[in-house]
């Protein structure tokens, strides 16, 4: 029987899951919406590695977990490795791409950049603004414009001209877009316009005063539209990787840091099976009011965050 | 003769000598004020203008709630930045909703003219004794620097604590300790036990620790609860933590002289406001050779953010790295938490890869 | 040796004494163009992205004349004496430029005036003509042969704002630092705009200096910025002159949120428009806000005979 790692990278918009083995192979992998529902998600990305992994070859022996939901889903699967999605992406990439110097990431929530020198992470920066400029911007936009997120890369690739749109927040975009909308500009430099400047705010943001070296690997939900991926190009001037698998990077890396964290418990997929719930309280010993999430399974507390002090702890 | 109840806004744990300094060298009333919290922010968002700075938000709903809590007149000390113009708009406000209450403006107060103190001082109670307060003073200036050293040890020191929280109690007593403090005899007793109780606690300080500067804006990087507790994040994470700026050391005028020599590299001139000693300790962090500097400000501060690109170079000369916090009104910890566990994560793999 | 002066912040209200001052000795100079498209986007590149449009554009600026000159004028002035102070952006504005293009090969010239140097400018000008290698007499020379073409102009300028004071027809305060209102991407189009509405726009920057420092008091007490003091003076003293204020600010300027704030809680007898731009608004939404403005004032004065 070989020892396998399970990875789970849970994010605001997406759940993704990888089993790897001792080599770092990957075994099994699915990706489906998180659709708020974190709990949910996990258990139906569980029932179908499940379904891929061999049983009989392969045992699950650490659980790591990264994303926002990290916590949670750490708490619920009791994972050897609960890690945030900064340090679980360079992680992952570094694994694939050894030579790595910079790693682009544009999320549906956040983007962030990380440097890396001889395989380590020396710098990152993460967006301070709002959601002008990620995954969940672009959505946004696509439904203004009617058109499916999922074609702008190639709508955008078209564009001869693209048009200067004003990106830096999400309710001027908007206006500014139905203005050059109606003044006349077309669908395509529109679209192409949006891809460069979610490039532009991203390099004036996340990436000002931080030395963007090749080889760059681009990653995050926004890394599967060509038209920002050629910006990139065009802005850097350097070719831009985006891994086939690229939305995985973040689970893989957690797994891989599960196998290192060299803290073993068998793990059971029968977990899809208990009732996992949270409760989400406010704490009324200040004016705080502080939101206490509390998870249970089949309703005994197994674990509780969210309190700034002492006063609102709630122990198993 | 109604009796004044005099309130100045809440930070961090200064309203302790503030209450002293007041009742006992003006003779007034003093009103707590009341910690900073979430309904603060609301308060103070809610009544300011748009793009002003966080700490004329807390201030702004800060004073609303020391009124609630019976203050009759509010004191503002002003500053060199936009601090210096925070009272004139904070009382403007205030009247406009309605608030009947006393404010003293302390914003064309040089520190280096004492005619001019005593005059503000005399605003805030005209039957004041310039005795009394000439009897205090010297003992509330000593207090906040035996508060700011102890802080400074904690600091260094809570990262490693066997038993969590056992540092804070300590310091807790002390706070209660020093709030009947009256002379300086007093003080230093009260003081001298804080410290002999502080080195009792059982440590465990592994072979290496990481080392973590703090710099940046004068209010924020002092009231927690505007920074996020990033100090009490860093020091569950196991950390010393190294923070200059403080009350007792920002008011010490003969530090300037001898920062400004230090960072001719980076400032030829005085940035304005605390951006001085920011790039003074963020270079000093560097030399030491520290695993990591964090710059906090409030968004749109305009002198730290003025240090910013001397900052970046000190990073790239000095090959430290450097993590940047604009804090605004947003109130979610998650993406705070994020970058911090990231910053430590590369801080360890830093020192691996050496 | 030529000397690249920025076309941007303290040049709004120091380019007849700059110019002069290098004409006098006779030194060769560069000025970089009205802002354009590329210079902003530059500006935004290099600048902290938090920083005031009004810094990015200088920044842009800046870039805009490395490797076109030998030496860049960036002044630092952090101090006017009894008229106040200024925002700590001109303080650091040298050290910023100095660390932010400290990887171009690129020089900086820079004078200072701040509390430190109570004998102000003309000593800050003779130590900027001895940096240059010219003799002390020569440079006290051009400094008060500038000094006198700054004040011939400010005269002028001053003597035109009261002729359209007394003009007939709609006339409104616009209330902006000179370094915005003089731009050509921040403040320009809203004065176009203006003008096409048939509306007179009347600069308040554009005030003698010393009473308005002076009447600033009758709004705000405390203010600590020259700038301010004067701006807030002018709407002091001409407000009865004007049918509306506009005030002008860029994203996210220190000074101008605390006092704009102050501004329209004090006047209210007068219709007041807060404009911030950020750079990056598309120009359909300000024309809509200005048209709103001019109607509201239209309406005051049950008078439409202006519309274009």
């Amino acid at each position: 029987m070989r020892k396998a790692y399970l990875g789970i990278d849970i994010g605001s918009i997406s759940t993704k899951g990888v089993i790897i083995d001792e080599d770092q192979a990957l075994l099994a992998h699915d990706y489906l919406g998180t659709e708020g529902n974190p709990i949910g998600a996990v258990k139906r990305l569980l029932a179908s590695i499940d379904e891929q992994l061999d049983h009989a070859r392969y045992k699950v022996v650490a659980v790591g977990t990264t994303g926002s939901a990290r916590k949670l889903i750490g708490a619920m699967n009791g994972a050897a490795m609960v890690k945030n999605e900064i340090t679980a992406h360079a992680i992952g990439t570094v694994s694939l791409y050894p030579d790595v110097k910079t790693i682009l990431e544009i999320g549906g929530q956040d983007s962030k950049i990380i440097l890396i020198d001889n395989g380590v992470v020396v710098d990152y920066a993460m967006n301070t603004l709002c959601a002008s400029g990620t995954g969940a911007f672009l959505s946004s936009q696509a439904h203004r414009l009617g058109v499916k997120v999922d074609r702008f890369g190639e709508i955008a690739l078209r564009s001869k001209s693209p048009t200067r749109i004003a990106a830096r927040c999400t309710v001027f975009a908007e206006s500014d877009l139905i203005h050059k909308a109606q003044i006349g500009h077309s669908q395509e430099d529109i679209i192409a316009g949006l891809c460069r400047s979610v490039v532009s705010n991203y390099l004036n943001n996340v990436g000002k005063g931080k030395a963007i070296r090749p080889p760059l690997v681009f990653q995050g939900g926004v890394s599967k539209n060509v038209g920002v991926v050629r910006a990139f190009e065009e802005a850097t001037g350097y070719p831009v990787t985006v891994d086939a698998n690229s939305h995985l990077i973040g689970a893989l890396g957690t797994a891989i840091l599960a196998k290192k964290s060299k803290s073993e418990t068998p793990f059971s997929f029968q977990i899809t099976d208990i009732n996992f719930t949270t409760k989400g309280m406010e704490c009324q010993q200040c004016s705080n009011h502080c939101e206490v999430i509390c998870i249970y399974r089949d309703n005994e507390l197994v674990d509780a965050w969210g309190n700034r002090c002492e006063r609102g702890a709630v122990r198993p | 003769m109604q009796k004044y109840k005099v309130s100045f806004p809440h930070i961090a744990n200064y309203w302790v000598p503030m209450k002293i300094l007041f009742s006992e060298g003006l003779d007034v009333e003093y009103v707590v004020p009341p910690p900073i919290t979430k309904r603060t922010l609301d308060l103070g968002s809610r009544y300011s203008p748009d793009y002003v700075c966080a700490p004329f938000k807390y201030c702004l709903g800060n004073y609303i709630e020391t009124m609630e809590a019976g203050a009759n007149t509010l004191v503002q000390a002003g500053g060199v930045c936009r601090l210096g113009y925070y009272g004139e708009l904070h009382e403007q406000i205030l009247r406009d909703l309605g608030y009947e209450v006393r404010f003293v403006n302390m914003a064309r107060a040089r520190f280096s003219k004492p005619l001019i103190i005593y005059n503000h001082f005399r605003e805030i109670n005209p039957h004041m004794s310039v005795k009394r307060i000439a009897r205090i003073l010297p003992v509330v200036l000593k207090m906040v620097e035996c508060m700011d050293e102890i802080e400074d040890y904690m600091r260094k020191n809570i990262g490693f604590e066997v038993q969590n929280g056992s540092l804070a109690a300590v310091y807790e007593e002390f706070l209660t300790d020093i709030s009947q403090v009256r002379t300086k005899r007093e003080l230093r007793r009260a003081y001298n036990r804080c410290k002999k109780r502080l080195r009792r606690v059982p440590l465990n300080v592994p072979q290496h620790p990481l080392r973590v500067g703090i710099v940046g804006e004068y209010y924020t990087i002092m009231e927690p609860f505007s920074n996020h507790y990033i100090e009490r994040e860093l020091a569950r994470m196991g950390v010393i933590i190294d923070r200059w700026m403080n009350i007792t050391n920002s008011l010490r005028p003969s530090r300037k002289r001898d920062i400004r020599n230090r960072i001719k590299p980076y400032a030829k001139y005085h940035m304005g406001a605390t951006s001085m000693y920011t790039i003074g300790k963020a270079l000093e962090f560097a030399k030491r050779k520290y695993d990591g500097i964090i710059h906090v400000k409030s968004f749109g501060c305009t002198p730290e953010m003025d240090a910013m690109p001397a900052l970046q170079n000190i990073s790239s000369d000095h090959k430290i790295p450097i993590l940047y916090f604009s804090f605004d009104t947003q109130t979610s910890d998650t993406g705070i938490q994020t970058r911090l566990e990231a910053f430590y994560d590369m801080m360890i793999m830093r020192n691996e890869a050496k | 040796m030529i000397i690249g002066i920025p076309r941007a912040f303290l040049y709004h209200r120091y380019s007849t004494l700059w110019k002069t001052f290098f004409e006098e000795l006779g030194i060769e100079y560069v000025i970089s163009p009205a802002t354009t498209r590329e210079i902003m986007s530059q500006g935004m590149a290099c600048a902290i992205d938090e920083a005031c449009l009004s810094s990015k554009v200088y920044i842009g600026h800046v870039e805009w004349l490395i490797d076109r000159c030998d030496k860049i004028l960036v002044p630092r002035i952090s101090y006017y004496g009894p008229h106040g102070t200024v925002c700590t952006k001109f303080q650091a504005i040298y050290d910023v430029v100095r660390n932010t293009f400290r990887s171009r090969s690129a020089e900086f010239l820079d004078y200072n005036i701040d509390t430190q140097t109570p004998e102000g400018e003309p000593k800050a000008f003779l130590k900027l003509g001895k940096s240059l290698g010219r003799r002390t007499s020569s440079s006290m020379r051009a400094y008060l042969v500038a000094r006198q073409a700054l004040k011939a102009d400010e005269l002028m300028e001053q003597r035109l704002q009261e002729k359209q004071l007394d003009e007939p027809g709609i006339k409104v305060l616009v209330v902006s630092h000179r370094y915005n209102i003089y731009d050509k991407f921040i403040g320009e189009p809203i004065l176009q705009d203006l003008r096409r509405m048939g509306v007179v726009p009347v600069l308040a920057d554009a005030v003698n200096r010393q009473e308005a420092v002076n009447a600033a008091a009758e709004i705000s007490g405390t203010l600590p910025w020259a700038f301010n003091k004067e701006l807030v003076g002018a709407m002091a003293l001409w407000k009865e002159r004007v049918d509306g204020i506009m005030l002008v600010s860029t994203f996210p300027c220190g000074p101008d949120s605390l006092v704009n704030e102050i501004v329209v809680r004090r006047i209210d007898d007068i219709p007041i428009l807060n404009l911030v731009i950020d750079g990056q608004e598309g120009s359909a939404g300000l024309e809509t806000r200005l048209e709103s403005f001019i109607d509201v004032i239209k309406f005051k004065r049950d008078d439409y005979s202006a519309e274009v």
